[in-house]
Order: structure tokens, then sequence, then C-alpha cells
């Protein structure tokens, strides 16, 4: 079995560990082939995170800080994974300053499925409306693990280590999950 | 709506609806989504999930990478290098402790050698400074070896008196010892019994060692 393949490859055959060995080295271009390389599912999980402004700008943050505390990264893990994890804190974070600032006390579990807005409606086809409506009524625990296994190709084991929880647990939010949506789509 | 049983295969439904499974694998879960409708109606809400996230915005990686910081790249040495410097130094301190500790252990050895020798000549030495004493050797009859000054203290000792602490000298056993011998051994014991305790001794300036007398029976 292979793992999921990845959208968007870059040119640099490296791996992340070798791009990261050269970018600390003093080669920029590393760099810029690990950002081309995770830049894309990295938007992606923002957007299924309900992040729908300035997703560019928390790809960049995210980047920023794992390169600004890379001799922190354990090889144990994969860069992904770190990636994710960094970057869920972050949306995490700008939602809770959000929420301060609007005194918006629901925010964490509900807006996603508010945010699904009119104009999605309008735009998307019948079937994916319908799809991420689904998807969108799930909590955001669920939300994050089902689209991470789904969309992101991540392993039980890795969500665990994005979202701060067991594999176990993680193998249940996904089930639950799919059982939820299901039932919204085909009941 | 039920879930299939096989669990095998189910968790690899994600893997199949990406496109991710090896030829082998990927033939035998399509072998069995085809016969189960449970596990064919969840690959058929993969695929819709995937597709329905599958947009992904656009993100300017030269942008991104014109934002990220400098890499700082370090000395070798300072970088890599420093926990196996830090055990290199954990070895140090351990071998200078164990020669410290070794070095400690033989200077009390041979201060109790040299402090508390024994002053009968008929106590069989120990191998206490075995490469100096020649222990083997019968002063006596032999003479002393040239330039020994070990071996002119024993021959000397013969006519001082003896004292308690030279009964405290290593010792072996007295099967090789003659009559003589073992009498003045007594001899020495007894005197040491009366001798008065002495609140402080100074040890001996000149310590003689015994001399071993095997053979001469």
């Amino acid at each position: 079995m292979t793992r999921m393949a990845q959208d968007h490859e870059p040119n640099d055959d490296s791996t992340d560990l070798e791009l990261i060995a050269r970018w600390k080295a003093g080669d920029e271009r590393a760099a810029t082939s690990l950002v081309a390389r995770h830049a894309p599912s990295l938007a992606r999980f923002a957007i299924s995170l309900g992040q729908r402004m300035d997703v560019d700008e928390v790809v960049q943050d995210t980047f920023v800080r794992a390169f600004g505390s890379l001799h922190s990264f354990r090889a144990d893990s994969s860069l992904r994974t770190w990636l994710f994890t960094i970057e869920r804190r972050l949306i995490l974070d700008r939602r809770r300053s959000e929420r301060r600032r609007r005194d918006d006390t629901s925010v964490d579990d509900v807006d996603a499925a508010t945010e699904f807005d009119a104009l999605d409606e309008i735009v998307a086809e019948e079937a994916e409306s319908r799809v991420k409506k689904a998807v969108d009524q799930l909590s955001r625990l669920q939300k994050e693990v089902f689209l991470l296994r789904v969309n992101e190709g991540l392993s039980y084991k890795e969500i665990a280590e994005v979202v701060g929880s067991t594999e176990g647990a993680a193998r249940v939010h996904y089930h639950n999950a799919m059982r939820a949506v299901k039932e919204s789509l085909y009941v | 709506m039920f879930d299939c049983a096989n669990v095998e295969m189910r968790e690899l439904l994600p893997e199949l609806a990406a496109g991710a499974l090896d030829d082998a694998t990927r033939a035998r879960v399509e072998r069995h989504v085809a016969a189960c409708a449970e596990c064919s109606s969840e690959l058929e809400t993969l695929r819709l999930v995937r597709s329905a996230y599958a947009a992904t915005p656009a993100v300017d990686v030269r942008r991104i990478a014109a934002a990220l910081p400098q890499p700082v790249p370090l000395p070798q040495r300072a970088h890599s290098g420093q926990p196996v410097k830090r055990w290199v130094d954990w070895r140090v301190a351990a071998a200078l402790t164990m020669i410290s500790v070794g070095g400690l252990s033989l200077a009390v050895a041979h201060r109790r050698s040299t402090e508390a020798p024994p002053r009968d000549s008929t106590v069989v030495a120990s191998s206490v400074d075995t490469t100096r004493a020649q222990p083997a050797k019968p002063t006596g009859a032999a003479g002393p070896p040239s330039g020994g000054h070990d071996t002119t203290r024993r021959v000397n000792h013969s006519a001082r008196t003896p004292s308690p602490k030279a009964q405290l000298a290593f010792s072996g056993g007295t099967d090789d010892m003659d009559d003589a011998s073992i009498k003045a051994l007594l001899g020495a014991l007894d005197e040491m019994d009366r001798a008065p305790l002495a609140p402080s001794e100074e040890p001996d300036p000149t310590p003689v060692l015994p001399v071993i007398r095997t053979g001469q029976r």
C-alpha cells in the first residue's frame, strides 16, 4: 500500500528531510520546494476548518512559524503532519482572538455551519452543496479528523498527532463522522 | 444503514478513493466493493467528499518562501557535535574519577604497609610490594641484595623490640615455620599483650618488614 498521492508534486524529488537539511545549509530553493509541496494541502485544510478569509496568510504564517522552529522538528513524525499541527493551532488561535473581539461565544463548533453562505450554494453543484452541508454539521473535531483522513490521506496515527488525540480516538471520530455524513446524504 | 463488517477492506476505502493503493491491493479492494453494498455506498461518499473539497485555493509559493526566515548555518561542531562533546566530557570525568579512586586506594594500601609493618621476623610477609621485596628469598642465608633498602631494613629489624603493631601485618600461615620461629612468634604475642596502650603512636620512621623464612626446617 502506498500513501495517498500529493496533489501538487514539486519538481524536487528530494525527501522533506533532505530539503530541510539543504535549507539549513543555506539553500533557499529548498524552502521553495517545501512550500510548493505542502502549501496546497495546508490551504485545503484551512478551508475545511472553516477558514474562508486570508487562507494564503494562514498558510504563510504556518510556514514562517515552522521554519522559525525547525530545530525543534523531530524526524519521527512527518513534516506534513507537523505543518498541519501548526496550522490547526494558528487557526484555533485566530478564532479565539476573533471570538474575544466579537464577544461571540459560539464560534468554535457552530461557525463552520453558519459560514456556509448562499454564495456557495449558488456556485456549487447540488451534490457538492449537500456534501459540504453534511460535513459542516459534524463537530469541529470530527470534521478535522474526517477531512484529514479523506482529503489529505493521513493515517490515524498522524491524525492523532495533529489533533492531539490518540490513534483509537481518531479512528472512532472518523467512523462516527462517516456514519453521520452518510445518514445526512442518504437517509 | 449498516457498516461493512470487513474492517480491513473498509479501512482501505479512503486510499482507494485517492488512488493510493498498489495494483494488487486495489484489485482486491475493488473486488470486495463490487460485492458489498455498504462499502460501495461508502466509497461513493468518499468520492463526493473529495470532490467537494478538491478545490485548492491559489497560494503564492514564491511570496511565502520569500517571507521565511533566513537559514542560519551553524558551525558543524557547535551544531551537531554538542551531544558528542558532552558525552566525551562525561567519559573524561569518569576516567579521572577512576584514576583518582584507584590511586588513592594504592596510596592507602602502600601507607598501611609502610606504617604498620610486622616486626617479627618469623611472620610470613604478604605480597605487599612484591616487586621490591623479593619475598621468596631467605635473606639470612643469601645475604642482602645489593642496593636494596627494604632488605636492609629486614635484616636490621631483628634487633629491635617487637611492637604490637608488628603483629597486625598481613600474614600467611605457619605451616612452613620451624619450632624456633613459632616460639618466637608466641613470645612476641605475649609481649604485645603486656605492652601498654599508647594514646597515640607515631608511625615508626624506619619501618621494618619481616623476613620470610621458608624451607629452613
